[in-house]
């Protein structure tokens, strides 16, 4: 029984353990956090986007309506 | 399944980006009501159309001045009737990004991100506009160099410094092209005694505005309200007098982008000689702005090739990068 006990507390403590080690903060994690957003604010990953915004500029039309009458100075 | 959305709620237009697909809408900030039944009669360009031409029982607004919510619950019914106009419903509930003025107080934020959760969104997160409009003019500020772009939109002109993908500097007023309009409308009063309306000075701004001189200078016919008898009238308006007109909002603009230049720290002062300031939003395409601020700041002034998108563009980006720029979000500085 003793034996049963012990190898319980044993391996509640190693999954303890792991957990710990697994929750503890990185010390790279801020690293990677900055490499991620610099990266995703690089010129290559916005092209995707502006590329979509330019078809978009292509086919405006011009609906300025009634603007006022202009007359040569 | 809903598709995240980015959205431009500018005092002057709303644009929404949405993922995956690009700039979905852009229409006018406006809402036209009936006064006694409370009911929505048009929003965007239909309720534009209206703005001081309606019946005494219609009612068409603008519910934001100076990038601010200054009627809660019209801005929230206005949300909801774009949201719904780009396929947002009670069962498709999107994430949002949102930009606004990056002056605007703890309880405007808290208005926007209120009206935008009770309009049908899941999430609503805010980025400042000229961090989104950097982002959306393709500006390098993923790199250690200044960055510096000025945003002028219909209520409140922004500059910022940006380097690594974060401010360094930022200076906001709140006024923009709409007081541009205000100042005309006043002028026109004071000088001509004719009464005009919001969007004739709208116009007589772009078809005449500038300013600083240019080449092609044209006088500009306009039609308005004798104040004395009460009949309709009309006068010629020259660019010198709408120069004069707008002088005080121009010069308020102009000290705004020194002020944040003098608040750069030096190795990013020396990039702004050699890249320029950026211009974008709508007050940006002022003729003779960028060479009126570039003779004040002696810095080169470029005009953004998006003026008008690039702050939708820019949150769209956010949107698309969720996770890696959720950190670039107001809430998730503080």
């Amino acid at each position: 029984m003793t034996y049963v006990i012990g190898a319980a507390a044993v391996a509640l403590l190693v999954v303890i353990g792991l957990i710990a080690y697994t929750r503890r903060p990185r010390q790279d994690a801020g690293l990677t956090s900055f490499r991620r957003h610099i990266d995703a604010l690089s010129p290559e990953s916005r092209r995707e986007i502006l590329d979509r915004a330019r078809p978009l500029q292509d086919g405006e039309d011009d609906d300025s309506g009634d603007t006022p009458q202009e007359s040569a100075d | 399944m809903a598709r995240d959305l980015a959205i431009d709620l500018g005092t002057a237009n709303t644009l929404v980006y949405m993922k995956g697909r690009g700039i979905v809408l852009n229409e006018p900030s406006v809402i036209a009501l009936n006064r006694q039944t409370g009911e929505v009669l048009a929003t965007g360009r239909e309720a534009w159309q209206m703005i001081g031409r309606t019946p005494g029982y219609i009612v068409a607004v603008r519910p934001l001045r100076g990038g601010a919510i200054t009627d809660f619950e019209i801005t929230e019914r206005m949300i909801r009737l774009l949201l719904q106009r780009v396929g947002v419903s009670r069962f498709t509930r999107p994430k949002v990004v949102i930009c606004v003025p990056s002056a605007i107080t703890e309880v405007e934020r808290r208005a926007v991100t209120d009206a935008a959760r009770r309009a049908g969104a899941a999430d609503a997160q805010l980025i400042e506009q000229p961090m989104a409009a950097a982002i959306g003019a393709d500006l390098p500020i993923d790199e250690p160099v200044g960055n510096m772009v000025i945003d002028i939109g219909g209520g409140t002109s922004e500059t910022a410094v940006i380097s690594l993908g974060g401010i360094v500097a930022l200076e906001a007023v709140r006024v923009g092209s709409f007081d541009m309009d205000a100042a005309i409308q006043a002028y026109v009063r004071r000088e001509h005694g004719i009464a005009i309306g919001e969007r004739t000075a709208e116009e007589v701004k772009v078809a005449i505005g500038s300013a600083d001189p240019t080449d092609d200078e044209n006088q500009a016919e306009v039609r308005g309200r004798d104040l004395m008898s009460g009949l309709p009238k009309t006068v010629i308006l020259t660019p010198e007098e709408i120069r004069l007109a707008i002088d005080d909002v121009i010069s308020s603009i102009t000290a705004s982008v020194v002020r944040c230049l003098s608040k750069a720290p030096p190795e990013l002062a020396q990039d702004f000689l050699v890249r320029g300031m950026y211009l974008v939003g709508g007050g940006g395409l002022l003729r003779g702005l960028a060479q009126r601020i570039e003779r004040e700041t002696q810095v080169p002034v470029k005009m953004s090739t998006m003026p008008l998108e690039a702050v939708v563009m820019g949150a769209g980006h956010c949107i698309e990068h969720y996770d890696a720029l959720k950190t670039m979000f107001m809430g998730a500085r503080r």
